[in-house]
């Protein structure tokens, strides 16, 4: 376990001075400035990833859409961990027909979609930082219920609860001191890999036009920008392609290594 | 006893239909409500759908009104939106004026004929090397698949179809871009879906053959003496499969979200297409007829696919569920 830590702490530590530094390099640049004088021009050193066909800076943009593009995964992933544990929670502790009543409501939930819903969530409401969070967030949540139901439910049957329920401890105590930092552990594997899908979510939504709306720096928008100039412009739309897929991975990576600590 | 073993198999699957039945009639609820829960006079937008902004007069939304009964109570229409959509009778698009049912019964046809030639095709790539790599678990063909499913999985729909129109549109001239007249507009659509799901189906058919491998029954055979390729296909093979039906139907879950991408990306005129284009233009009844559409079919195939579980593991039969 300490070793692990230590792993997390030094990759937290790295995240931080690559945001930092990232930061520091495109104070000033502006994601929105349009030059159409230097429409699709070439990586140079003022531009070092080209410019979009509007003359804009593809570098800044790219670095631009990172912090949203997390941010908003983060967002939706807390929202459906709140609700799902909460759902989780309650299925656990409550009779058996409550119990069944909420985890039929959880499998139908999880069998619908999840990009769908998000679509037709953030299709309707117009696009917008909002709806694609709440259109994600409502996709998140089942996996997160039953997860926690079964966690919950398995260690409130041991030994060191049923002391605690006998010593006299109140319910939501015990849940507190010693189910929940059980289900937390659990939880968290399952967050960071569900930030990644989070994360692609945005992005197709972004690529079909039904996210984050224009002239938001997105990675799945700025594809769909530059395809009509795929031939003339590779750079610019290899570049949230790739900025894309890394941030995927680590994010998987993550969740994994997270997964195996357990 | 007798009596309630003879009633077990029709009573399960009996429950798993009625399961279905409820998934889609919440379906057609949810609907229902996102319908009215828009803002703005339904009767209205009809009749712009209908006649056209031009054409629009305060008598011919009246008439609508009268013709589509909007001012009964909520409840009487619900219940004839359940018949409505029961007859597959869901209105008219807002854009165009056609019956949804007409619009989507096209591009339904698109979608199906790409979506089995994807799936077959992830089929084809899937089970021989997820069965090479579970036969020989931590081998090199094992660890390849491992490696590839994860990158994979980590690439959104679209830049493997970006990847390939690069590849064979750009650099190669070898197929047509866009388009979905001929049979050689299908090729990139396909590889672009099947290349996605192969990914985890390849990992399932692994996991469920090295399951099958490690097993008591196994051993047993290779002592009576099965040779390892009889062992497997005698013992083995109906074994693994329970998993394999069970994600079969799941990956329909992923092939609709390849779907939206996939179609938008190449043009193809299928569902997907006319859902992301419904979308944007808010034309509400066709987006009710995709969702409908879609999500009373993954009800009708995993329902199939539980089923098919059911009777190749009756054991399954007890717990109520085939695929749980």
């Amino acid at each position: 376990m300490a070793a692990v830590d230590q792993r997390l702490l030094w990759t937290i530590g790295a995240a931080t001075a690559v945001t930092i530094v990232t930061i520091a390099v495109i104070i000033g640049r502006d994601p929105l400035h349009q030059d159409l004088a230097v429409a699709l021009a070439p990586p140079s050193m003022l531009f070092p990833l080209g410019t979009d066909h509007l003359g804009r800076d593809v570098f800044a943009r790219l670095f631009h859409a990172l912090p949203r593009s997390i941010g908003i995964a983060t967002s939706a992933m807390a929202a459906a961990v709140t609700i799902g544990t909460l759902v989780g929670l309650a299925a656990a502790v409550s009779n058996r027909l409550v119990d069944a009543a909420m985890m039929r409501l959880t499998d139908l939930a999880l069998a619908f979609p999840g990009l769908l819903l998000a679509m037709v969530l953030a299709g309707l409401m117009g696009g917008g930082m909002l709806p694609v969070l709440v259109g994600i967030a409502l996709g998140q949540w089942p996996q997160f219920a039953r997860m926690t139901r079964s966690v919950a439910a398995a260690a409130m049957t041991e030994a060191h609860v049923e002391a605690s329920r006998l010593a006299g401890l109140a319910g939501w105590r015990i849940l507190l001191r010693q189910v929940m930092p059980r289900v937390l552990i659990h939880t968290a594997s399952l967050a960071a890999l569900g930030v990644g899908g989070a994360v692609l979510t945005i992005s197709s939504l972004g690529f079909l036009g039904l996210g984050l709306q224009p002239p938001t720096p997105e990675w799945g928008a700025m594809i769909t920008e530059l395809l009509p100039y795929m031939d003339v412009a590779p750079v610019q739309i290899a570049a949230p392609c790739v900025a894309l897929f890394v941030t995927v991975l680590t994010c998987m990576i993550a969740g994994r290594r997270l997964a195996e600590a357990i | 006893m007798q009596r309630a073993v003879r009633h077990a198999v029709p009573r399960a699957v009996l429950r798993r239909v009625l399961e279905a039945l409820s998934v889609a009639l919440i379906l057609a609820t949810i609907c229902f409500a996102l319908l009215h829960a828009i803002p703005g006079d339904m009767a209205l937008r009809i009749a712009v759908g209908q006649l056209g902004t031009e054409n629009m007069s305060p008598a011919a939304v009246e008439q609508i009104r009268d013709a589509e009964m909007l001012s009964r109570p909520l409840l009487v229409q619900y219940f004839d939106w359940l018949k409505a959509v029961a007859t597959g009778d869901i209105g008219r698009s807002f854009v165009s004026g056609r019956p949804v049912a007409e619009e989507l019964r096209q591009a339904g046809g698109y979608t199906l004929r790409l979506a089995v030639i994807a799936w077959l095709l992830s089929y084809a790539l899937a089970l021989p090397l997820g069965i090479a790599a579970g036969l020989k678990p931590d081998g090199a063909i094992d660890r390849a698949t491992a490696f590839a499913a994860a990158a994979f999985s980590s690439l959104p729909t679209f830049l493997i179809g970006i990847a390939l129109i690069s590849i064979f549109v750009l650099a190669l001239n070898l197929l047509p871009p866009a388009g979905y007249r001929r049979p050689e507009h299908l090729v990139l659509p396909a590889i672009t879906l099947a290349l996605g799901l192969m990914a985890p189906s390849m990992r399932v058919i692994r996991d469920a053959v090295a399951e099958v491998q490690a097993s008591a029954y196994m051993t047993y055979a290779h002592v009576r003496g099965f040779g390892k390729a009889k062992a497997f296909i005698r013992h083995g093979l109906r074994n693994a499969s329970v998993p394999i039906v069970t994600f079969a139907a799941l990956q329909f879950a992923y092939l609709m979200d390849g779907f939206f991408v996939v179609e938008t990306l190449f043009n193809f005129p299928g569902i997907g297409n006319a859902m992301v284009s419904a979308l944007l233009a808010r034309d509400v009844p066709v987006v009710m007829g995709c969702a409908l559409l879609i999500g009373t079919t993954f009800a009708a195939i995993s329902l199939a696919a539980d089923l098919i579980c059911m009777w190749m593991d009756p054991r399954l039969v007890d717990e109520g569920h085939g695929s749980r």
